[in-house]
């Protein structure tokens, strides 16, 4: 191919994005996720293989997470997106979208439990436990998996390339109650709930949106009951997103049972 | 069946002469949905898409007695051809029907790991379906190899209940390699196509000719399934194009995933004994540190009595079906299809990693194999690999490191754990 051509091409393209980003205006959501019941005390681990070492971190099973008043952590909501469509992204989410997302091993537990990326972004899995081995298993729907060993030394690091349709699991096999999820999109619209159950995801573009609203428990979080309407039976809902806007959700009440309790 | 039987059938039901009976034939075998995935909450599948879904893999890869393949999944059709349908020799001698002589008590038509036998073997036969193979020459990821997989097919898996096939003829082991790929193949297409269902089709909201939203009683939209038909719909089509073509990238450029050691690195034959006594030591080591940290699975003396709450792949999924369900109180079109699924399976059984002292290696005890293993790790189990995770990227350990604990390994069975004194770790304080 000859430079011209190239140069024009090029030049073309750039337009066209600068074009794009011009017209597109951008819009919030946010919402607070509440337990509507008793899910129980989490379970304490068995600590059965470094006990020494992790029995002291007073491990306890975080499947379900809640906090003061039952604030309902680790709720996750993303955009669908069709298969090879692609959403507009905000340019205050180009630089984060090249620094590495960080899994860490610390206190023989997974930090954090979960994990929002995007693909193409680097995924850093350390380990901070000093003398601990630790290897970290990772199973994917879109991508493949990945299984190794992570020292004190120096992180594993991984960049997955296709998006993820749910969050996917990571796991240690040595200390197997140690669990985490990745959430891998290919755009950066991805709220993950606090321990307030707070969630917030900034310049969305504009539009109608289908929402994934997800919990560990049970995956997707069907006939939940937002402001207006519901999730449907695959746990989405259809929301507009309006410029300049922040679409509260408010206060969304998440049964024990939604979450397999 | 034998071909005399086949060809009187065949001529009977040709002139129609059906009232005449004495043909006992059996109902032709079927493939069998993978429910697991089918009511997993991952991709609930309402029936109406699990019949949709079937038809779609019939028209990609046909039936058990006549199976398809589209080119662009490279299988070649004859080799097909030999190892489906029933069991038969022609009257010179050729063999067909090979997967049902040979391998379907255990791996089932289907390839689920579920024939009439599996319940009784331990561990179970291998369900093919998710394309992975535990026993091969490639990283963790990757698919294995046609030579992976002929290599099973002649060793067997020592301590199983994979037999040897070395007998059979060259072709024949061909045909049942590329038969075992293509129900793979078709697996994956199956997982692909729930995903796809699920996650892109869906329900939508029924309209009346003049596009108004139709409402029921309540005034809520009426909803319906948007079809999976790809044979009407060119979007579906190209999409399940896509599918496969991602289906079988992996397949098709296995061979840049082989692991292939340095030359510098692989142990010389016939190295002086101080040589290997000084390697198996470095092994040992590692063995017991945390670099490697294999004791914490296979146990401080080598007998697989470490780490033994962790399940594989296959018997995760079971488990994690049978734990949601048993925690579900909701109930919907699938919680009757839910019970009977959770009712058909076998036993959840906990990946027990293997004893090192028995000398019995079940991808193969040359030293490459178990060079293979240690680096790759043991794909679909929890075993991790400590070599580089893909071509080119940084390992945990060297491969001088991972040789010297192959030799380690390979003198596990001649090290007898009652003298205390030799076995005993390295850094006890880690083993606990």
């Amino acid at each position: 191919m000859t430079h011209p051509f190239r140069i024009l091409v090029a030049t073309v393209i750039t337009i066209t994005a600068l074009a794009q980003s011009h017209a597109v205006e951008w819009g919030s959501i946010k919402g607070k996720f509440v337990l509507d019941g008793a899910a129980g005390e989490p379970a304490a681990i068995n600590v059965n293989k470094d006990a020494e070492f992790c029995g002291k971190h007073d491990l306890k099973d975080e499947t379900i997470v809640t906090g003061e008043g039952n604030a309902l952590a680790n709720v996750v909501v993303f955009i669908y997106a069709k298969r090879g469509q692609k959403l507009e992204v905000h340019p205050d989410y180009e630089a984060a979208a090249k620094t590495p997302a960080k899994l860490e091993n610390k206190g023989c537990r997974f930090e954090p439990h979960l994990l929002a990326l995007r693909t193409g972004q680097p995924l850093e899995v350390s380990n901070s436990d000093p003398g601990i081995g630790h290897n970290t298993n990772a199973s994917f729907v879109a991508n493949p998996g990945f299984n190794e060993m992570v020292t004190n030394a120096a992180p594993i690091v991984k960049t997955l390339e296709k998006p993820e349709p749910v969050p996917a699991p990571v796991a240690c096999n040595v200390h197997p109650w140690m669990k985490a999820h990745v959430v891998v999109r290919e755009d950066p619209y991805v709220g993950i709930s606090n321990e307030k159950g707070e969630f917030e995801i900034k310049n969305i573009p504009v539009g109608q949106h289908e929402f994934i609203f997800w919990h560990e428990g049970k995956g997707n979080l069907r006939d939940v009951k937002l402001a207006s309407g519901k999730t449907d039976r695959r746990g989405r809902a259809k929301l507009k997103i309006e410029a300049g806007k922040e679409l509260d959700l408010g206060e969304i009440k998440v049964t024990p049972a939604a979450l397999g309790k | 069946m034998n071909s005399s039987v086949r060809i009187f059938c065949g001529w009977l039901s040709l002139v129609g002469v059906i009232l005449l009976g004495g043909c006992d034939m059996p109902d032709a075998p079927q493939f069998r949905l993978n429910m697991v995935q089918m009511v997993s909450d991952a991709t609930p599948t309402p029936p109406a898409y699990q019949e949709q879904i079937a038809n779609v893999l019939d028209g990609m890869f046909g039936t058990p007695d006549e199976p398809f393949a589209l080119p662009e999944t490279g299988l070649d059709l004859r080799k097909l051809q030999m190892a489906a349908g029933p069991a038969w020799t022609d009257d010179k001698g050729a063999n067909f029907g090979l997967y049902r002589k040979h391998c379907v008590h255990c791996h089932g038509v289907t390839g689920d790991g579920r024939g009439p036998t599996a319940l009784f073997l331990n561990p179970y036969p291998r369900d093919y379906r998710a394309g992975v193979y535990k026993f091969k020459s490639t990283y963790n990821p990757a698919r294995p190899t046609d030579e992976d997989l002929h290599r099973v097919l002649i060793n067997g898996i020592p301590g199983t209940a994979m037999p040897s096939f070395s007998l059979s003829p060259q072709a024949e082991l061909e045909s049942l390699a590329e038969y075992v790929k293509y129900l793979s193949i078709r697996g994956q297409m199956e997982i692909a196509l729930a995903n796809y269902a699920f996650n892109d089709l869906g329900e939508e909201e029924t309209v009346d000719d003049k596009g108004e939203p139709v409402l029921d009683d309540e005034g809520e939209p009426v909803m319906r399934l948007i079809p999976l038909d790809p044979a009407s719909d060119e979007e579906q089509r190209t999409v399940i194009t896509e599918l496969l073509a991602e289906i079988m990238d992996p397949w098709n450029t296995v061979n840049e995933q082989i692991i292939v050691p340095e030359e510098g690195a692989i142990p010389v034959d016939n190295r002086p004994a101080e040589d290997v006594a000084a390697s198996v030591a470095k092994g040992r080591e590692l063995f017991y540190g945390i670099r490697a940290n294999c004791m914490k699975c296979h146990g401080p003396t080598g007998l697989g009595d470490g780490q033994q709450d962790d399940f594989d792949n296959w018997n995760k999924a079971h488990k994690q079906f049978l734990d949601s369900l048993a925690s579900s109180s909701e109930e919907d079109e699938l919680t009757g299809t839910r019970d009977s699924v959770a009712a058909s399976l076998y036993p959840i059984r906990n990946a027990i990693p293997r004893n090192l002292r028995k000398g019995i290696y079940r991808g193969g005890h040359r030293r490459i194999d178990v060079f293979w293993r240690i680096y790759a790790g043991i794909a679909g189990t929890p075993m991790p690999g400590s070599g580089p995770a893909s071509p080119g990227a940084q390992g945990t350990l060297t491969e001088e490191e991972i040789w010297s604990i192959v030799d380690y390994v390979l003198s596990l069975p001649y090290e007898t754990p009652s003298r205390p004194l030799e076995a005993l770790p390295t850094n006890l304080e880690l083993v606990n």
